[in-house]
């Protein structure tokens, strides 16, 4: 029945919530400490997925790259949109991999699904690696139109259409919503701050049965997850994986405490002379502002 | 283009989702409007939920509406195999058997909590909702109503507008739809009662051993006399499986002409030596931390405590709740029953040895709430419909209320089968005129035998009463009963009575039935005459009203949903005490309204702008 077709590049990353993340005593991450969930970002994406299966009963697909355990993030997407298919790419071949290589193993996989994608979701970027950039090189690699920061959008199902809202923030200055249009295929990164919103009793109650079904599913999840190595996945070794990687990350260095630069001063509040000093100074910061 | 769909209900309760659920069973697309975040979280109930087996006519029970799996596996608490009422004065009971009655015409009636089982109901009316192409859609409040040809359009405050043939108005006794539609004015005081509860946390096993009943057993205690502080009304106790439900009802008259704090009712009763005793518990009280150790001592000390109470407490309830035992030992978190025992013990030991924590005797609450009861036989609507839009249960002011009988849930459901039965009939039809809905609707409803009961007297019930009064020597208990009590003891002379009272109408006789004679006077010098007595062995530490209100959930609206219209009246006055969360006060001449801590019961609805608030927002009840 589903004439629309998507699917969601998700990652497993440390979970660095309060109270569940580790570091080391250089300060770098404890990875065998700190629980690994469904990135932040990659769940916001899974909810703007979630919104297509609930709006258009699109066919969901969620798919990864990562160790074998990388497939419970998988069950934590499928949670979230209720995902008809679960697809982890996952071979040792595939270490090392930088976000270029990431995008090479991720394209080979979206391409090789049953059915044309005409829209694929990522996150904003990752929690641990930051750069950005899997999304878009992804979406560069298949040749999609990349609409990025979008944090909310319509399809236009007759006329194959994306209409898009993306949030451009124009650092120091302010920030605008620009409103886009682009015919399918098309690639979102969604942004962080994307909230579905369901507003009429159809979509509540599609929403309440695909939450249902969705909640059936992930506690199976197995019967829905297909593994695939580099070699059934059919990706070029010199792609993929270290050799494939044109940067490595080869030191990481904290950040330096800013030392601080505040002076207290003590002042007697039985004083009135010392008072007034306080007010004449609170006035020259707050600046003409009156106060009662 | 506007969405359209053949049932609109809005509402969902008990009588809500039972239409939901029987209109579904009829093979009928509809769906369910609930303005709290799930169902369930804004239903309260005093507690009693019955089947009914009426001597003529026939009533739509909960088991009908939901099959045998009602029976197998519904969150009920506990069948009620005991009622008593008792007359109370100072520390002195006279207690009355009337299991009887409460078994009049009864297949069972199983004391409930609202939270629980309304979820349960969802859960089986959604499903079988669904399957029609319609289902439950919560979070969502209904603004407004409007009519277009012979179309009806809701409006909500989260959606956009939608198209329905029909509407089945299930949102409670301060219905917004009555409202709306202007189809019945607001309740008056003399229509209504206010009742107020707290859930009281006692372990399943004691309640079995203090109320001598089995697992599979409940009890219901009722009060009267001094308890009720001169107002009309009284006091009940209900078993719940691991809580009790105590609480009181009064006339709201009643309690307009000497205002009363709510809550000062519901200590009254648990300051009585024999609710003081049912309730009580054991509980640990927290040691203060010495304040010279380092900061970070006291830290770990509180964290320690509280976390050990925790464990106390969860672990109590376990070992006292044979199912629960069983399941951690089956979970292999234990390999025996007694290890279990033996941990709580440990745990006890450390608590008092090492962090001096005091075990003392108290009782354990766990939620208030309140709510307003319409009483049929005053309110009910003669028409409960308007146009095409069905009222039921509460929503069109249908309660049964005599003496101690209260029954709303199970009316409320009968209710809902006729509105879903009227309803599915203009479908077939396609005809959705008052004519042939509305009308046979109203037929329907004056067919059922709940209807009956808040017409007339049942001159049969009267007999259990005075059956079980019969020991009761006839000159103790005032001339004028004293009189009655002969003159009904013969059944010849109480047919004709009884028949001489529906004939002259029910509505003339309650004033006199229905006074504080009756409700106070009489239980008093009952129990002071003939009471035994009873005393308490320590005195509950009753919480304040802020406290209460703290224990609440809400999800708090910065937009008020009330809005006080005269902030002078006489009435408004009067709402700062009768408020059961003291959302009002007085500042200067001028009510004022709070609105943060108000529980929705509607007490104030009256005279000022009342809606419930919008989709997700106000109180979030745990219990119910």
């Amino acid at each position: 029945m589903a004439n629309l077709n998507v699917a969601v590049i998700v990652k497993l990353e440390p979970d660095f919530s309060e109270g569940n993340v580790s570091y080391n005593a250089d300060g770098t991450l404890n990875r065998a400490e700190t629980k690994s969930i469904l990135g932040p970002h990659s769940a916001v994406a899974s909810s703007a997925a979630f919104y297509a299966k609930v709006r258009y009963g699109a066919s969901v697909a969620v798919a990864t790259m990562g160790p074998p355990i990388a497939d419970s993030a998988l069950q934590q997407a499928q949670l979230l949109c209720d995902a008809d298919e679960l697809y982890l790419y996952s071979d040792r071949m595939f270490a090392g991999a930088d976000t270029l290589a990431t995008a090479e193993v991720l394209k080979t996989g979206i391409s090789k699904l049953e059915g044309k994608m005409d829209i694929v979701f990522s996150g904003h970027r990752a929690s641990d690696g930051e750069t950005g950039q899997t999304g878009p090189q992804t979406a560069w690699k298949l040749g999609f139109t990349f609409l990025g920061n979008v944090i909310d959008y319509d399809v236009d199902m007759q006329n194959r259409i994306v209409r898009a809202r993306r949030m451009i923030s124009l650092q120091g200055f302010y920030d605008v919503v620009e409103e886009v249009e682009a015919p399918l295929p098309v690639f979102i990164a969604i942004d962080p701050s994307y909230k579905a919103s369901f507003n009429t009793v159809s979509q509540r109650l599609a929403f309440e049965k695909y939450q249902k079904e969705a909640k059936e599913r992930a506690q199976n999840y197995k019967q829905y997850l297909k593994v695939f190595n580099a070699q059934q996945l059919g990706v070029d070794p010199k792609l993929v994986g270290l050799p494939g990687s044109p940067t490595i990350v080869y030191k990481v260095e904290r950040i330096p405490k800013a030392k601080a630069s505040r002076r207290a001063e003590v002042v007697d509040g039985t004083n009135r002379e010392q008072l007034a000093k306080v007010a004449t100074r609170m006035y020259e910061v707050v600046g003409g502002m009156v106060i009662k | 283009m506007m969405e359209s769909y053949d049932v609109a209900i809005i509402g969902g309760g008990s009588a809500g989702l039972a239409a939901l659920k029987q209109l579904s069973n009829l093979g009928k697309q509809a769906i369910l409007l609930e303005a709290g975040k799930q169902v369930g979280t804004k239903n309260i109930s005093g507690g009693i939920l019955y089947s009914k087996k009426p001597k003529t006519g026939r009533v739509y029970n909960v088991e009908d509406v939901y099959g045998p799996e009602f029976l197998k596996d519904a969150p009920v608490e506990r069948k009620i195999t005991q009622y008593m009422l008792h007359s109370t004065s100072r520390n002195k009971v006279f207690t009355m058997n009337l299991t009887a009655a409460h078994e009049y015409q009864a297949n069972f009636g199983y004391s409930v909590l609202l939270n629980r089982l309304n979820a349960w109901f969802a859960r089986h009316a959604g499903e079988s909702a669904e399957r029609q192409g319609g289902g439950i859609v919560s979070g969502v409040h209904v603004r407004s109503l409007s009519w277009q040809g012979d179309k009806t359009v809701v409006e909500t405050d989260e959606l956009e507008p939608f198209e329905a043939k029909a509407v089945i108005a299930a949102d409670g006794v301060n219905s917004e739809v009555a409202e709306i539609t202007g189809s019945r004015p607001k309740f008056t005081p003399e229509q209504l009662y206010q009742g107020v509860k707290v859930v009281v946390k006692l372990p399943e096993e004691i309640i079995e051993q203090r109320f001598g009943i089995g697992p599979d057993e409940g009890a219901a205690h009722l009060f009267a006399g001094d308890v009720t502080l001169n107002h009309i009304g009284g006091g009940f106790l209900y078993t719940n499986r691991d809580t009790l439900s105590v609480g009181a009802v009064y006339h709201y008259d009643s309690l307009m002409d000497r205002p009363a704090e709510p809550y000062t009712l519901v200590n009254a009763l648990l300051k009585n030596p024999m609710v003081a005793e049912f309730v009580k518990d054991e509980v640990a009280i927290k040691e203060e931390i010495d304040k010279n150790l380092p900061k970070e001592e006291q830290l770990r000390v509180r964290f320690a405590v509280s976390k050990l109470i925790k464990t106390w407490n969860e672990l109590r309830d376990v070992w006292y709740s044979p199912a629960a035992r069983k399941k951690l030992v089956e979970a292999g978190k234990y390999k025996t029953e007694e290890e279990i025992k033996a941990r709580l013990d440990s745990v006890q030991n450390e608590l008092a040895n090492k962090y001096h924590t005091k075990f003392v005797t108290d009782y354990v609450e766990l939620e208030y709430s309140a709510k307003l009861v319409p009483d049929g036989k005053r309110c009910a609507m003669k028409k409960p419909y308007f146009k095409n839009v069905l009222f039921v249960g509460d929503a069109a002011g249908r309660g049964v209320f005599i003496g101690p009988r209260i029954e709303g849930l199970n009316v409320g459901i009968d209710d809902a089968v006729r509105a879903a039965n009227a309803v599915a009939r203009a479908i077939d039809r396609n005809n959705f005129g008052p004519q042939y809905m509305g009308e046979y609707y109203s037929q329907l409803i004056e067919e059922s035998p709940y209807t009956r009961d808040m017409k007339e007297i049942d001159k049969d019930y009267v007999k259990i009463f005075l059956d079980a009064a019969r020991d009761v020597p006839k000159d103790i208990i005032g001339q004028r009963y004293g009189m009655v009590f002969r003159l009904m003891s013969s059944g010849t002379l109480r047919g004709l009575a009884v028949g001489f009272a529906n004939i002259l109408g029910y509505d003339k006789l309650l004033p006199l039935v229905e006074s504080e004679d009756t409700y106070v006077q009489v239980p008093v010098e009952l129990a002071e005459k003939m009471g035994r007595p009873i005393q308490a062995t320590y005195e509950p530490t009753l919480p304040t009203v802020a406290q209460r209100v703290a224990r609440l959930k809400y999800d708090d609206d910065r937009i008020s949903h009330i809005k006080v219209l005269d902030s002078k009246s006489q009435f408004m006055k009067k709402m700062v005490t009768l408020c059961p969360t003291s959302c009002y006060s007085m500042e200067g001449g001028d009510v004022t309204l709070q609105h943060e801590a108000c529980i929705e019961c509607g007490t104030c609805a009256k005279e000022t702008e009342w809606r419930h608030p919008r989709g997700e927002k106000g109180v979030i009840y745990q219990y119910g």
